[in-house]
């Protein structure tokens, strides 16, 4: 056919045009009819069907962008198409045309393997290193610049829907609760961090003993507890465990971390997720590594603090083994360290003999 | 200039209208091929920030389009990368205003959330729906979209309620109400689609597959409450067993009892997918031309649990293989039954002429994606 075409018209200017075989479309019906096109020299694209020849510049014409092998599709200013499986022919003619199109070095990319091979490992390199060093410093960057009202905000709601749904009013006598507040405020006041620490009781119920720290500094601490407590330095070591929370501003490192993730996730699975929904669990699997990262890094606050207070660390351990061993926590916990919001309390501290060995549930 | 462009052609086609013809769908992608346009264009899009995403999105619809063929012409997608970004931020700002506020007043959006969910999706819906159809051509024809506002909220919230209202008896009406809005206000140039499923074949496999699953799922605890082990460990009043115990417990007759459970199960779930897609695609006429599905329970399951399985073990290398399997799957047990005269289609009025690429400009005309 292109020799065919060379000899008929070997006497004009298009020499170098070769006829692409095709479909021609006008858009006003599904008909359509087999027509061939060229790139004429004359700056012209010449479709030539077996109804009607049609000439119009090059610059009108817009040749769809090569993906794969997909049909090419030649847009003529009239509405029609020119439809053409013969990708070679048509990269063969623009390049002749020293036309290049945008999108031919991704066509470049996408079809070789060594550039698919090279990509997946360049992904693999940039994910972990954004879970491991960029999301944190991200997170802390961003706390850094955001005042301390921030954290007051964060959270506002939390007690008042904690207060609805699980907590009770403290049982505790006021004197006692009084005492406590005495000792937290001695803790709290050389600190002056912009927080407005408040140390607050509440019967735990179903939460059982605990603590927590809400953002804005108000301290919460369950009757529970503090029953569980055998002196006030235990005490003294969780409330400057949940001070650290609010002093390295978790909640709101916490808030910045889970728009990384979700934004690395979304980047990654916003294709994938909807054939597989098992790699959506991903980005809960990171905000737990990131959230134990933060319990050590409030242990290591706590002990530091007790240590230049001139508190025995050892009280710290002794209440953290006593809550876990009230929580029934298992202590192979370590072999599904990935899920847990918590390091294992064998990580985090050195348990007395007699709380070493919980008693089984029974 | 060229109106009797389409009058000469007409002569060419197939003279016979009355023979009946076949015309399947195929899919000439593959699956290697995809896996270097997937993984070159996700390095862009991170390497961007995001950015490229919406270029990325195009080019994979434009690879998937552009191999789905039928009658030896290919599809096209003519989305374009800008309004693809532009609904993409708009979701991602809307995003970043839930997160701060489900942090600031988790009551308030709770509330927020949940009147979005109801009187939103409806709306993007019918959006994303009008975006999808009139982006796709074939043949230069596009396709396009008529449903409202109105019809999103009566099939997905209205008859939703309904559903619930009824304690579940008129949730096959809704399954069909939501596809026949999807398909009945679809369009192919001037020619509106008219979905025919009755409401009875809803009924049919709906209730088929709810009441085999309930007699599989309540027969397998039922029979293994009652095996030998199990009844020796459960009794009142006895500890809560170890995982160590249970799986003893089972034994060889219970493990046999569970797996054939869940073969049954994937089963009857590959039966309600299968008739749910030849019920929507099956059922969708166009002018004289028919739409025929024919997907069978036990391929198409097969496909989807080793897609999983294989997706799970090549820690998602494997996806691109498994998109191209099952939509090669799905598209070549798809045909349209054709009188032969396709020419019949023609542009809807004040289309087809500027084909070129001018795209719609109302705002609102982005796509999210869904």
């Amino acid at each position: 056919m292109r020799s065919a075409r060379k000899s008929a018209t070997s006497s004009t200017s298009i020499s170098e045009s070769s006829l692409i075989p095709g479909r021609y479309f006008d858009g006003r019906s599904a008909a359509g009819v087999d027509a061939s096109l060229d790139f004429g020299a004359d700056g012209k694209v010449h479709v030539h069907g077996s109804v009607i020849p049609l000439a119009f510049p090059l610059s009108e014409v817009k040749v769809s962008e090569r993906i794969g092998n997909i049909t090419r599709r030649i847009s003529l200013p009239n509405g029609g198409v020119f439809e053409t499986p013969d990708n070679d022919a048509v990269d063969q003619a623009l390049h002749t045309l020293g036309l290049q199109q945008g999108s031919s070095l991704v066509h470049w990319l996408e079809s070789r393997w060594q550039i698919a091979v090279g990509s997946l490992a360049a992904i693999a390199l940039i994910s972990v290193a954004f879970i491991h060093w960029g999301v944190p410093a991200i997170a802390n960057w961003g706390a850094e610049v955001m005042p301390a009202k921030v954290d007051s905000a964060i959270g506002s709601g939390t007690l008042d829907v904690l207060d609805n749904v699980a907590f009770r009013p403290s049982d505790l006598e006021e004197a006692r609760q009084q005492e406590l507040r005495g000792r937290f405020i001695t803790m709290a006041n050389p600190l002056d961090d912009g927080h407005e620490y408040q140390l607050e009781f509440r019967h735990g119920g179903f939460i059982g003993p605990n603590a927590f720290a809400l953002p804005s500094g108000i301290i919460v601490m369950t009757d529970e507890l503090v029953e569980l407590s055998k002196n006030d330095d235990e005490l003294v070591a969780v409330l400057a465990h949940e001070i650290g929370h609010v002093r390295g501003r978790h909640a709101l490192r916490h808030m910045l971390q889970a728009a990384g993730v979700s934004s690395l996730a979304f980047a990654l699975l916003g294709d994938v997720s909807s054939i597989s929904g098992v790699l959506a669990a991903a980005p809960a699997l990171l905000q737990a590594k990131y959230s134990r990262d933060f319990e050590r890094e409030a242990d290591g606050f706590a002990k530091q603090w007790l240590r230049e207070n001139g508190v025995a660390e050892s009280s710290f351990d002794a209440i953290l083994c006593r809550i876990s061993g009230s929580h029934g926590e298992e202590r192979d916990e370590e072999h599904f360290d990935y899920f847990a919001s918590h390091p294992s309390t064998t990580e985090r501290a050195q348990c007395p003999k007699e709380e070493e060995q919980p008693e089984p549930e029974g | 200039m060229n109106e009797n462009l389409s009058e000469g052609v007409s002569p060419l086609l197939p003279s016979d209208q009355h023979a009946r013809v076949m015309l399947p769908f195929e899919f000439r992608g593959s699956g290697g091929e995809y896996f270097r346009i997937w993984i070159v264009n996700l390095l862009l899009t991170i390497v961007t920030l995001g950015i490229y995403s919406a270029w990325a999105k195009v080019r994979r619809l434009r690879y998937f389009h552009g191999n789905t063929y039928v009658d030896g012409q290919s599809f096209d997608y003519h989305g374009q990368p800008l309004a693809i970004l532009k609904g993409r931020l708009i979701v991602v700002a809307a995003y970043v205003v839930f997160l701060v506020t489900s942090q600031l007043y988790p009551l308030f959006a709770g509330l927020v959330a949940i009147v979005i969910a109801i009187f939103g999706v409806p709306w993007i819906i019918m959006r994303s729906r009008k975006f999808q159809l009139r982006m796709t051509s074939w043949r230069n024809l596009r396709f396009n979209f008529h449903g409202t506002y109105g019809g999103a909220m009566g099939a997905f919230v209205g008859w939703y309620m309904l559903a619930m209202i009824s304690l579940g008896i008129l949730f096959p009406v809704w399954v069909r109400k939501r596809v026949e809005y999807s398909l009945d206000n679809a369009a192919y140039g001037s020619q509106k689609f008219t979905f025919l499923t009755r409401t009875g074949t809803y009924y049919r496999f709906c209730l088929l597959s709810g009441f085999l699953g309930m007699a599989v799922y309540f027969g397998i605890i039922f029979t293994i409450f009652r095996l030998p082990g199990v009844k020796d460990l459960i009794y009142p009043g006895a500890p809560p067993p170890t995982g160590t115990e249970i799986l003893l417990a089972f034994g060889m007759q219970g493990w046999l009892l569970i797996a054939g459970g869940i073969v049954a199960l994937l089963g009857i779930l590959g039966y309600y997918q299968a008739s749910f897609a030849n019920a929507a695609f099956g059922g969708v006429q166009a002018g004289s031309q028919y739409l025929r599905s024919n997907l069978r329970a036990w391929p198409l399951i097969g496909i989807y649990v080793t897609n999983l399985l294989a997706i799970i073990f090549t820690l998602g290398l494997f996806y691109p293989w498994a998109k191209v399997r099952q939509l090669r799957y799905q598209l070549e047990n798809t045909a349209i039954d054709s009188d032969g005269n396709l020419a019949a289609f023609t542009a809807s009025a004040g289309e087809g002429i500027d084909a070129v690429g001018e795209e719609i400009g109302d705002f609102f005309d982005v796509d999210f994606g869904i």
